[in-house]
């Protein structure tokens, strides 16, 4: 099998609440991959990490402590370079009980050493669109500015000119109207899709070899919701962009994601090919994906007349994690069989079936990761 | 290097923790300081209100001039006449501590109706405030007060009065600024649902409750003001007159001797205008960054 | 910008241009109000343009032309001023106008020139402190700016003097020979320095400048900017810094020209301050009004002009 473009492997990022004194444990050991020309979608509530999760990939956590441990491997162009590298020489983590509870780090350091380890990286074969359009955009630039700038710092149009009209081809192939006069528009006067499709030029201008959209789609209308998706899965087809897709909302993710990985409490829960995740009648399933499916309307549950289900409980905070699983305070497939391990131990995430991973108790014939 | 060390064991609320441990060290300094500060010179104002001051502030020790501290019984030396410093700089602590007070009553209580009459009743008001406002800043406050000096005459509380006025706008607009925050919190808009009257509503709820730490902060930095500007007055000259001490005419009157070398009679006061301003500054802002301030990582 | 955008651009100055109109006739107004109810009657002073004499008879003022009704006499009063007149002093004789230009020179110099210095020292520190958050170095630097804001400045006066005089044995004092001497320049910038570093505002620019950066730097699109790989500092630069910096240079103008009347006594500066000075001693009103207003015109000046470059850098104000 070919080598993933993106593997994260044990990311750890974390905070530090000064109100508590304690750890925000936000990324607690994530590992995923991102197959070359395929979309990975994390989906998760909020809280879940997803988002920090891709932060953390493109350098951009600057709250302390940050990302303290693991390796993230990116395979483009040829090259394999880890985008942690050294990051042990900054950090220093201490464990008690197998928990963290003291982080030392260099941060000036740290944050100097990962600069120019994402010198050539950032922007040219990472490229990342935000959620919020219009406040990702600098309010007191034009778009086209805004585009230009990325295209002659990273591709080969250096010139004025040709940037130009660069940054007007990019503008129609996000299927903005009339191009040319846009691109003299400041992002205010722009509604929210239009700021969104004009993000995804900008990123998309550089030609990376990896794309992060962190909720592309959260803070816009519904119906622009639906369109910036339909974008996104004709320029995928268009471009074979790898795509690192992080959404809470899981029609989103249906739509444009080859492979799924499912966020709780910090870690993956469950992770494989999108068909199977979501398939309809799945015999193994997290019972977090299969209440996350269940809560959402589709047309299976209109047609079987059942009830949207909620999930009991609140969301975990990543201060106080448990000792067993993360999910077992919600969870409602907890037999007394199981139930001493889902509360006293942490499953592993184990394969159920090629390229499906699940972290839970219910499913213990799964070999370690 | 920073180093990040979680509490082994519970993990507890932001309420429980103490002032102590909730606030910067930096501030706690600060704030420890402006305290003692404000301290001393209460003390120092009684004192010297009182009369119950070590030496004679007149008297003049031809003998003993420009002595430096701890010489022979004077605490803190003699000035170029033999005048006890310590003394003359407790005195000095009258000419300003009540026409401040003045000032920082008339900021306080000003600023604050027009704050309200603006956030509050808001429309015409708020621009009619805001105008005025903008009106006071654009006097600089020695020049104004020159200007009242010239058509009236120099007493220090007609002075104080420009002072408490001129203080006014930035009041007014703290408060303005906390009751669009309230607003926009629908507080305001629920405290009327709730059927109570407008006054209860402005001087309760708004006022007391949710402005009085700002308040307090901008009388101490109004202080300050108020202290720079009598001590620069009388420095000018038209402040207490000699043989009266005021800080500021101490340092003037000892002008001739610092350029000969002889810096004390002039550095004593300088310092005791410079470590009352910084205290008065210094509670203000560790005050404000306790109370009113945003949460840094 | 666009050529399109001049237009609504130029009514929202022209707004800007009405507001700062009608605060300078508020800044009349008080000036005026001040002068009528003092005490002896000064306005009869600029009125006439004679020395105050209380005895004179109403009927006799009357034959002179002086109005007796308060709006009536501000309007003599600000007519005069439009035409230049506003009176002349009452110690010299000399008319104001033409005298306050003369000197207001050399207050302006004083005044812009410890503004640059001032900000020269903050803005390294508040970049620094944004950049980086608390540092032993910026922490320590933040301590001394606080102490540096609390030195009386003519105490501090002294001291640069004492230097200048032992150190390099001239005497800073302005005057007319002073012009003759060796590096006589140098003359003009102690002064300067001595208001820039202790007018009073070092630590509140710091703060202004470090808040504002630091809330800058932690928008989105500046986020985005890093995520692109694009100069932090092109993108943070209008909102961060040229704004903030203009806002403060305005706000803080009025401080350093009450710095620079005391500052102008130590040197013996000829500007305003030292005028305004002499002005109160002697009670000389014409010179006083004519500086209070001089002085209250240069700070709405400098509000206008921070007002234009806001409106200049910021895409929403023109399009209001």
């Amino acid at each position: 099998m070919d080598a993933p473009l993106l593997a994260i492997e044990n990311l750890r990022t974390y905070f530090f609440s000064r109100a508590k004194r304690a750890f925000i444990r936000s990324v607690d050991g994530v590992s995923l991959g991102v197959a070359r020309g395929e979309t990975l979608g994390i989906v998760g509530e909020s809280g879940s990490g997803k988002s920090v999760t891709a932060l953390s990939a493109a350098g951009l956590v600057t709250a302390g402590p940050g990302v303290i441990s693991g390796h993230i491997h990116l395979h483009s162009n040829g090259a394999r370079r880890n985008l942690l590298d050294g990051l042990e020489k900054y950090a220093r983590v201490t464990e008690q009980d197998g928990r963290v509870m003291a982080v030392e780090k260099d941060e000036r350091g740290w944050r100097k050493h990962s600069e120019t380890l994402m010198a050539g990286v950032r922007g040219k074969e990472i490229a990342m669109i935000f959620q919020n359009p219009r406040s990702a955009l600098n309010p007191y630039s034009t778009i086209g500015k805004q585009l230009v700038e990325t295209i002659r710092l990273h591709t080969n149009f250096k010139g004025e000119n040709e940037a130009r009209e660069r940054a007007i081809h990019w503008l129609e192939r996000v299927r903005i109207d009339s191009p040319r006069l846009r691109f003299d528009n400041f992002p205010f006067g722009m509604s929210g899709g239009m700021c969104q499709r004009a993000m995804i030029a900008m990123a998309l201008s550089a030609e990376p070899s990896l794309l992060i959209a962190d909720e592309p789609t959260t803070g816009l209308d519904a119906t622009i919701q639906s369109r910036i998706v339909d974008l996104l899965a004709q320029l995928k087809t268009e471009t074979g962009t790898t795509t690192l897709l992080i959404s809470h909302d899981i029609s989103v993710i249906q739509r444009l994601s080859d492979h799924i990985a499912v966020m709780y409490g910090g870690t993956v829960v469950e992770t494989g090919r999108a068909a199977e995740v979501l398939a309809p009648e799945a015999k193994v399933r997290h019972p977090y994906t299969a209440a996350l499916l269940a809560s959402i309307p589709s047309a299976d549950t209109i047609r079987r007349k059942s009830y949207l289900q909620a999930i009991e409980g609140e969301v975990l905070d990543t201060i106080e994690v448990p000792r067993g699983c993360r999910f077992y305070g919600r969870c409602n497939r907890v037999t007394e069989a199981i139930r001493e391990n889902c509360a006293g131990l942490e499953p592993p995430l184990g394969d159920v079936a090629s390229g499906h991973k699940v972290r839970c108790w219910l499913y213990p014939a799964a070999r370690k990761a | 290097m920073r180093r990040y060390v979680q509490t082994p064991g519970r993990i507890g609320e932001f309420s429980e923790l103490s002032v102590r441990q909730r606030a910067e060290p930096l501030d706690l300094v600060y704030m420890g300081y402006g305290l003692l500060v404000v301290a001393l010179v209460v003390a120092s104002y009684l004192l010297g209100a009182f009369g119950w001051l070590p030496h004679d502030p007149q008297a003049m020790n031809v003998g003993l001039i420009n002595a430096v501290p701890f010489t022979s019984g004077h605490l803190l030396g003699t000035d170029f006449l033999g005048r006890d410093l310590q003394a003359r700089l407790i005195l000095g602590i009258q000419a300003y501590f009540l026409p401040g007070l003045l000032a920082i009553t008339i900021s306080v209580a000003g600023g604050s109706i027009l704050g309200i009459l603006a956030g509050y009743k808001g429309g015409w008001f708020d621009t009619i405030i805001t105008y005025f406002d903008n009106l006071l800043d654009s006097f600089p406050r020695l020049v104004l007060i020159l200007l009242v000096i010239a058509a009236f005459k120099p007493d220090i509380y007609y002075v104080m009065v420009v002072v408490g006025i001129t203080g006014m706008p930035v009041i007014a607009n703290l408060i303005a600024g906390k009751i669009a925050f309230l607003r926009q919190k629908s507080f305001i808009e629920a405290a009327h649902a709730l059927g109570l009257p407008a006054h209860t509503v402005v001087l309760k709820h708004i006022l007391w409750l949710n402005c009085r730490a700002l308040l307090v902060i901008q009388a101490t930095l109004g202080m300050a003001e108020a202290i720079l500007v009598e001590t620069s007055l009388s420095y000018l000259g038209f402040g207490v007159q000699e043989p009266t001490p005021s800080w500021g005419n101490m340092v003037q009157a000892g002008a001739n001797y610092f350029l000969q070398g002889n810096f004390w009679p002039s550095t004593a006061p300088a310092l005791a205008i410079l470590a009352t301003i910084l205290g008065f500054q210094l509670l203000g802002d560790g005050l404000n960054n306790l109370l009113e301030g945003k949460r840094r990582k | 910008m666009k050529f399109a955008a001049i237009k609504p651009v130029s009514r929202v100055l022209a707004r800007e241009l009405a507001v700062t109109a009608l605060l300078l006739l508020g800044v009349s107004v008080v000036v005026f109000a001040i002068l009528y109810l003092a005490p002896g009657d000064p306005l009869n002073v600029l009125l006439e343009g004679q020395s105050p004499r209380s005895e004179l008879a109403l009927g006799m003022r009357e034959a002179l032309g002086v109005p007796h009704t308060w709006y009536g006499q501000y309007a003599a009063w600000f007519g005069k001023m439009l035409q230049g007149n506003f009176g002349n002093s009452i110690r010299t004789g000399l008319p104001v106008l033409p005298e306050l230009t003369r000197v207001g020179v050399n207050t302006l110099t004083l005044t812009l020139g410890s503004l640059a210095l001032t900000l020269l020292i903050a803005v390294p520190i508040a970049v620094h402190a944004a950049a980086h958050g608390d540092t032993a170095g910026n922490t320590a630097a933040t301590i001394v700016a606080y102490v540096l804001s609390a030195v009386p400045v003519f105490w501090f006066g002294y001291i640069v003097v004492y230097v200048f005089i032992h150190q390099f044995g001239m005497f800073p004092l302005i005057s007319g020979t002073a012009g003759k001497q060796e590096h006589a320049w140098l003359y003009f910038l102690v002064p300067i320095f001595v208001l820039g570093i202790a007018s009073g505002t070092l630590s509140e620019m710091i703060r202004h400048l470090r808040e504002e950066l630091s809330r800058v730097l932690a928008e989105d699109y500046i986020r985005t900017a890093r995520a692109k790989g694009a100069p932090v500092w092109r993108h943070a630069f209008k909102e961060g810094f040229l704004i903030p910096v203009t806002e403060i240079m305005s706000a803080k103008i009025p401080f350093l020209l009450g710095g620079a009347v005391i500052v102008e006594q130590v040197f013996n500066w000829p500007g305003m301050g030292r005028m305004a000075w002499q002005a109160a001693q002697d009670r000389d009103f014409p010179v006083i009004m004519g500086i209070a207003l001089a002085a209250a015109a240069f700070v709405r000046l400098g509000n206008l002009l921070q007002r234009v470059v806001f409106t200049a850098v910021n895409p929403r104000a023109s399009r209001e």
